[in-house]
């Protein structure tokens, strides 16, 4: 019986030995994880972390024509009210002139709901979402509260599915559950997968076709059809230039699953290939996609910086047989970038930096930063599974003693290496970056809306924003000089990963 | 107690969420979140996206100290973690005020955050503790019952009052975004009065302010729903009566506020009708110098206000009463139960100006179009039809699409407010009036 089969996706810390607790360096990581489970240390002292939740609405809210349905208090699912901005912002660019930006609602559990269950409530919010919106997908997410209390929203959903047109998605994703905030993913990929790659109803119009030459080049286009794996934190001009490179190709680019209408997802059985852009982010699609539809994939790059995103093109083109297309497509696009970054050689080379994100991001990012002249002082994952480990490789290659820090945001432990190791620049995400701000340095948020760092495009539009926010970080260095960090001075004095305690055993 | 339905596109933080941004507008104050990993940093995206741009501060956002729960502690209880985690916060952090508060998780499994905080509290650290678990209520109430947990365990007890001194409070630090500035502009205002005002949150309150709040002679809530049952529990524990006034926007709303406050505290009637007549003449004097435009471009708009239980009241009083809107349409987006509606309808009841709005209790934001429908027909074709033009939305970010929609102007004033930047401004009294038609009428020129 495979995963799917399974009401439930199992935690990346069971099907991945994935951890998020670890403080040293990358051998020790490496030798601690020993290729298969990373062990799973805890921290004495703690700060807010990220649970699935947030990535989980991160991704869902981008959903068009869908109605996302938080089961649970009222507090979860906030975050939308932030995450909705890029919601906005795509559909701004998609030519929306008023834009409805994320459809959600909270079952708004409360203390009765708490002792007698929720499922009441949430079968009401359900049916008004169909009847107010008339969405393609209902998706259904359990918080902690019915995690705990034990409402069974795949029955509710079995039940009303009957009755609404919407097709319903239950999804678990339980905060309290996982720490690797990364398992949200794989919750909704799996309820993706048990509920949106099936057509209903009416087979696919076969195109109509003019000519015997018509049917032969859609036999080729097919032939060439690929799933681009994109995310959340994958800005539209990002998609725009891995699409374009891709096209470059000679492929046809069919893009899943943010900004991707719910009716469409089926549509990815029929490609040829997919292509992750961030391994972390589609593995347990993608090889559900290879298990149950034969549709092979490449996982192993993030296209970050101008070695790992040759490397990206590489794979792609072995699988087609276009070795030599896409040497010339690389070796084309390397000159014009290295050209192109010339000028901003002598403000950045010799700069310290210290970057934290996801994992496959933060190595990436940083790998490109080293090709860009900055050494890296440290790189803090979220967490760390075998999906890290290459891009890891890369940036070690040219540092052995780089500092990794395993850690979901935990600013402490930022600031303490921070004040040991004196970056120029920090790259971080949102809720992460303020206290590198505040601790006086030149921040380039690592991803928002409007940014790009993908592709060779974006190595250049990444190497352009850390070269005008280099010329004057004049704003943060008054932060420090005005402002307190919370963290008493004896801390600093402290090892920075003095509260890590250590499992015994993997 | 909600009114038990689902809540389409929310308008608040779960009570942790009210709490937590409660806690961080005090200063030098560390909260200790007792709650699963997630919770802290869901609040904060929800902070930044909704409460124009507010930053973690001290040590709010993802530095918040947290226990973190997983499922080992929700199976076997959570109170070794919780004892290690104020251990070590207090080691490393640095805080005069440090606030233990709970999530869903911990209430549901029912620790005693109380216990750690007593062996806590006996070694002399400075800890309170507050049950604020999300499915409690909404961001005002867990702005209540922190206060509560304040003014029970922080608030030192003076049996002596001071008959000029007054506490305010009522304006909720994150749930409206423009907090600082309306405390600051009641607190200005109070202080001519001759009072010793404490605002507890506002800018440069020290945390003496609150401990030493207990020898206030009169406590002042400017809301007519939040706040309140902290009230009591503050007149409880150290005797202070206190009034209930609604959020006072403009010249004829500031005026009865004062009126109010003047009469709880026997002030003088001359010393108040010379603070009126001072404050009347000068926010005159800055309407005489638009009073132009206002005539020559046909300033007057329909209105729909969309808001929580403060503010839709307030600013369609200021908008009817002052301003010679039309605001046809009042929208309550609290999720309040029928016993606590009351004070919110007897506020738009009898407006000065004898305008009458239709005020609805309605959380869901699509709803609002559907409502304007109901008292404003929509066209059906015909060549003279009077339209709800020109109109203007009074609301939040999320009532963008509907004013559009409408081709009304909009202003996002209550949350969320996601596509503003705040920092020191507010509406309250009449300065805030004046910013409040700034910020109106700039949105009418902007095209021009």
């Amino acid at each position: 019986m495979s995963d799917i089969d399974e009401k439930v996706a199992p935690r990346r810390e069971d099907r991945l030995g994935a951890g998020c607790v670890y403080g040293g360096n990358a051998c020790g990581l490496k030798a601690q994880f020993g290729g298969c489970r990373l062990r799973a240390n805890q921290r004495g002292f703690g700060q807010g972390s990220i649970c699935q939740l947030l990535p989980g609405t991160a991704m869902l809210s981008t959903l068009p024509n869908t109605v996302v349905i938080l089961h649970g208090s009222l507090g979860c699912g906030g975050a939308i009210n932030l995450q909705t901005s890029n919601v906005r912002y795509r559909q701004l660019l998609g030519g929306e002139r008023n834009p409805q930006g994320a459809i959600w609602m909270t079952s708004n559990l409360d203390e009765r709901d708490v002792v007698s269950g929720g499922e009441d409530k949430l079968e009401k919010a359900i049916l008004a979402a169909e009847r107010r919106f008339r969405p393609a997908a209902i998706i259904v997410v359990a918080t902690c509260v019915p995690g705990i209390i034990g409402d069974d929203i795949d029955g509710v959903a079995a039940r009303l599915q009957k009755q609404v047109q919407a097709r319903i998605l239950p999804i678990h994703c339980e905060g309290f559950k996982t720490q690797i905030m990364a398992t949200a993913y794989d919750a909704i990929f799996h309820s993706v997968s048990r509920h949106l790659l099936t057509r209903e109803g009416e087979k696919r119009q076969a195109p109509v076709i003019a000519d015997e030459l018509e049917k032969a080049r859609e036999k080729i286009r097919r032939s060439r059809l690929v799933n681009l794996m994109n995310f959340a934190s994958m800005s539209a001009s990002e998609q725009g230039e891995l699409t374009r490179l891709l096209q470059a190709l000679g492929l046809t680019v069919q893009v899943f699953p943010c900004y991707s209408d719910p009716e469409r997802f089926v549509d990815a059985t029929e490609a040829v290939l997919s292509i992750s852009s961030c391994p972390t982010h589609d593995d347990y699609f993608l090889k559900h996609l290879q298990e149950k539809y034969g549709v092979p994939y490449i996982l192993r790059h993030m296209p970050i910086g101008i070695a790992a995103t040759g490397d990206w093109l590489r794979d792609i083109a072995r699988f087609f047989h276009l070795e030599k297309e896409a040497e010339a497509l690389i070796a084309q696009e390397t000159k014009e970038l290295e050209e192109a970054l010339v000028p901003f050689w002598a403000n950045l080379r010799g700069k310290k930096a210290l970057v934290s994100a996801g994992e496959v991001r933060a190595f990436s990012t940083a790998a490109y930063l080293q090709e860009l002249g900055i050494e890296i002082v440290a790189v803090r994952p979220y967490h760390y599974d075998e999906f890290g480990e290459s891009s890891l490789d890369r940036l070690v290659e040219k540092q052995q003693d780089v500092i990794v820090n395993v850690a979901t945001i935990q600013p402490y432990e930022t600031l303490n290496i921070f004040e040991k190791t004196k970056p120029d620049l920090y790259m971080g995400h949102i809720a992460d970056n303020v206290w590198a701000a505040k601790a006086g340095v030149a921040v380039v948020p690592i991803w928002h809306g409007g940014f790009s760092s993908a592709g060779y495009s974006g190595a250049f539009d990444l190497a352009r924003r850390i070269n005008r926010v280099l010329r004057n970080p004049s704003f943060n260095r008054h932060l420090r000089e005005n402002l307190k960090q919370p963290y008493r001075e004896a801390w600093f004095a402290e090892d920075a990963f003095k509260y890590i305690q250590e499992a015994v055993t993997n | 107690m909600a009114t038990n339905t689902f809540i389409e596109r929310q308008r608040s933080f779960c009570a942790l969420g009210g709490a937590l941004l409660t806690a961080t507008a005090l200063p030098d104050t560390v909260p200790i979140l007792h709650a699963s990993m997630g919770c802290g940093t869901s609040i904060y995206f929800n902070q930044i996206g909704s409460t124009g741009y507010l930053g973690a501060g001290y040590c709010g956002g993802t530095a918040t100290p947290s226990s973190n729960v997983g499922e080992n502690e929700i199976v076997f209880g959570g109170l070794d973690r919780l004892r290690e985690q104020v251990t070590n916060t207090l080691k490393i952090v640095e805080g005069k005020l440090y606030i233990v508060l709970t999530g869903c998780m911990t209430d549901i499994i029912g620790d005693d955050i109380q216990a750690i905080v007593r062996e806590f509290r006996a070694d002399g650290a400075p800890l309170i503790g507050a049950e604020t678990g999300g499915f409690k209520g909404d961001g005002y109430r867990g702005y209540d019952l922190l206060l509560q947990a304040l003014f029970r365990d922080f608030v030192e007890p003076r049996s002596e009052k001071v008959k000029k001194k007054v506490n305010l409070w009522g304006i909720v630090p994150g749930q409206d975004p423009f907090w600082r500035g309306n405390l600051g502009h009641l607190g200005h205002l109070l202080g001519r009065l001759g009072l010793q005002v404490n605002t507890f949150f506002n800018r440069g309150a020290g945390l003496d302010e609150l401990r030493e709040a207990g020898d206030a002679g009169l406590n002042i809530v400017a809301s007519r729903t939040y706040g309140i049952e902290a009230a009591q529990a503050f007149e409880e524990v150290h005797g202070t009566p206190f009034l209930s006034a609604a959020l006072p926007i403009g010249p004829t709303a500031t005026e009865a506020f004062l009126r109010q406050v003047a009469s709880a505290l026997a002030i003088s009637e001359r010393k108040v009708n010379g603070l009126i007549a001072e404050e009347a003449r000068r926010y005159y004097g800055y309407i005489d110098r638009i009073a132009d435009a206002y005539n020559d471009l046909d300033f007057q708009r329909y209105a729909v206000v969309v808001g929580d239980a403060n503010y839709a009241p307030a600013i369609t009083r200021f908008l009817a009463n002052d301003f010679g809107w039309l605001p046809e349409l009042t929208v309550v987006t609290d999720d309040l139960p029928e016993g606590r509606r009351g004070s919110v309808r007897a506020d738009l009841t009898d407006l000065a100006s004898g305008y009458k709005t239709k005020l609805v209790f309605e959380t869901d934001t699509s709803e609002v179009a559907r409502l304007l429908a109901e008292i404003w027909p929509r066209s059906n074709g015909q060549r003279l039809y009077d339209a709800f033009s020109p109109a203007f939305v009074v609301g939040s970010a999320l009532d963008r699409e509907f004013a559009l929609g409408i081709g009304a102007g909009h202003l996002s004033v209550s949350f969320p407010v996601g596509n503003r930047v705040v920092l020191n401004r507010g509406y309250t009294g009449y300065e805030g009036a004046m910013s409040l038609i700034e910020d109106l009428l700039s949105v009418v020129v902007a095209a021009r």
